[in-house]
């Protein structure tokens, strides 16, 4: 169960990022406070999603997407508003992000899995799945500077799959490593679905949030445009954009 | 304060992220060099031959044993200061990671002291091969060492969460740090017996933590004559003090760390 009740999340574009005290007690003293320009991230978002409910999050650049998704795992405390997340909620956001070249692909899968919360005991437990789903049994003992990038997706992926979540958050990853490897990864997170797990999936790809999910979210400068039906709210929401268009080439 | 307990079982949670992240700091830093961990121990061996034939004409008759005396205060200068100066970094170096997925971040500083910790084990080995070599007495008060460990651990951990902490809102202070780690080193009293000192600074001296910290540990480890109360009570208020700064200033901004990485 996700529920956000009236969230909100501030940033601060410092004008000039006043980072050193110098500058900082130079302006105190003057009574200039560092001039803070507010972006509003998340706008008073509100948002119920249930067991078995995927949701996709759509929206131009800037939209808050990202946001929303690190409001949900935790990454972001919002500055207004409730956020209640029940489960375990597993980012498949960057897959590589917790990697580290020197190390080999055991190590890394180690290192990752501890990233994402794990006992040791459970990662022995995982450890042979996340190699045969990830399909570099052969490479698990090499550094991972002699992986190509998408082996390092592919590893990331099987990693971050074996966690057993509750929540899901993809926020476009479905295209990782070759056609093969795509389907695949494809296929899983249908599993997940299918097994009740809440997915909350961000993409530019229509298509692929049709076949995903029952249920969108349309953000607009941090603010929910439209919540519902997956064929409704992109149907709008790509009149939307191509009215946009329109009036830019005009 | 129920909040702070909950952030430490947090931080108990990740306690294998922990274990992986000192793994992978002590294995990435001699994957390497081909003389790999020896380094740990040769790195000391060799400050200490250019401090002995620098200073040893100097401060050899009032120190008695002087290449145990400096041996004994590089290595648990080192111990402080790689710790507290690589965790200057800690957040902003794994900004990645904080960005984008949930962690208790104070595992970063911890992760770094931890490993500067592990490498002061390994330097122990030089530390004794001198001790032996230059006939000092072990012994008296070995049991002392690992309370002296302790103290210097949660000392660092302290100084590691504010600098860490501070460093991502004021990027100076990365630099402010590394020149007052400097100066530092050179009040501590590794290299120098504080009675050359004069007695004003004698007085200063007290205020050193590092200073009660290395007179501890060279009386646990070959002078017991060194063990005064004094030492042991400001080396353990020095601790507390630094821990309950570090953990109230990245308690404070831990939320809005996130913002300004």
């Amino acid at each position: 169960m996700i529920t956000l009740q009236g969230v909100s999340v501030k940033y601060r574009l410092l004008e000039e990022r006043k980072r050193s005290f110098q500058a900082y007690v130079i302006n105190y003293v003057k009574g200039k406070r560092v001039a803070v320009q507010t972006l509003w991230g998340l706008r008073e978002v509100s948002l119920n999603v249930s067991k078995g409910e995927s949701l996709g999050i759509i929206g131009p650049n800037g939209a808050g997407k990202s946001t929303l998704l690190k409001v949900v795992s935790g990454v972001i405390k919002p500055a207004e508003g409730e956020v209640n997340v029940s489960g375990k909620a597993a980012p498949l956001i960057e897959l590589a992000a917790g990697f580290d070249d020197e190390l080999t692909g055991r190590e890394n899968i180690f290192l990752n899995a501890s990233i994402l919360g794990f006992s040791r005991r459970e990662i022995e437990e995982r450890f042979d799945r996340i190699v045969d789903f990830s399909e570099l049994r052969d490479f698990v003992d090499t550094p991972l500077k002699h992986y190509s990038s998408g082996m390092i997706a592919r590893l990331g992926f099987s990693v971050a799959t074996e966690v057993d979540p509750d929540i899901l958050i993809v926020d476009e990853v479905l295209a990782v490593g070759d056609g093969r490897f795509k389907r695949k990864s494809k296929d899983r997170i249908l599993e997940f679905k299918n097994r009740g797990v809440i997915i909350l999936f961000v993409s530019h790809d229509m298509e692929s949030v049709r076949n995903l999910c029952n249920k969108v979210l349309w953000l607009d400068h941090g603010k929910a445009r439209m919540v519902g039906e997956p064929e409704k709210v992109i149907a709008e929401y790509e009149k939307e954009m191509a009215s946009a268009d329109a009036v830019r080439t005009l | 304060m129920v909040n702070t307990l909950k952030e430490a079982k947090e931080i108990f949670r990740y306690r294998e992220l922990l274990r992986n992240l000192v793994l992978r700091d002590v294995k990435i830093r001699y994957k390497r060099s081909a003389l790999g961990f020896l380094w740990v121990m040769l790195d000391p061996l060799l400050m200490l031959l250019v401090f002995y034939a620098l200073f040893v004409g100097l401060f050899g008759r009032s120190v008695g044993n002087y290449s145990a005396y400096v041996m004994s205060g590089l290595i648990m200068w080192q111990f402080f200061s790689q710790g507290t100066k690589v965790a200057s970094l800690a957040f902003l170096q794994n900004r990645n990671l904080i960005n984008k997925i949930y962690l208790p971040k104070a595992i970063f500083p911890l992760s770094v002291v931890a490993s500067s910790l592990v490498h002061f084990i390994f330097a122990l080995v030089p530390l004794f091969i001198i001790l032996l070599l230059s006939g000092a007495k072990l012994g008296f008060n070995l049991a002392l060492l690992p309370c002296v460990v302790g103290i210097v651990f949660v000392f660092s951990l302290g100084i590691a969460l504010s600098v860490a902490t501070l460093a991502v809102f004021f990027h100076d202070v990365i630099y402010i740090y590394d020149v007052v780690l400097l100066g530092w080193m050179y009040l501590s009293a590794i290299f120098y017996p504080v009675s050359i000192l004069p007695e004003k600074l004698q007085l200063f001296m007290s205020l050193n933590p590092l200073y009660h910290f290395i007179s501890l540990f060279r009386a646990g480890l070959y002078d017991p004559v060194l063990l005064t109360t004094e030492h042991v009570l400001s080396g353990v208020a020095f601790a507390l003090l630094s821990f309950f700064i570090g953990w109230g200033i990245y308690y404070g901004n831990r939320d809005r760390i996130i913002f300004y990485l």
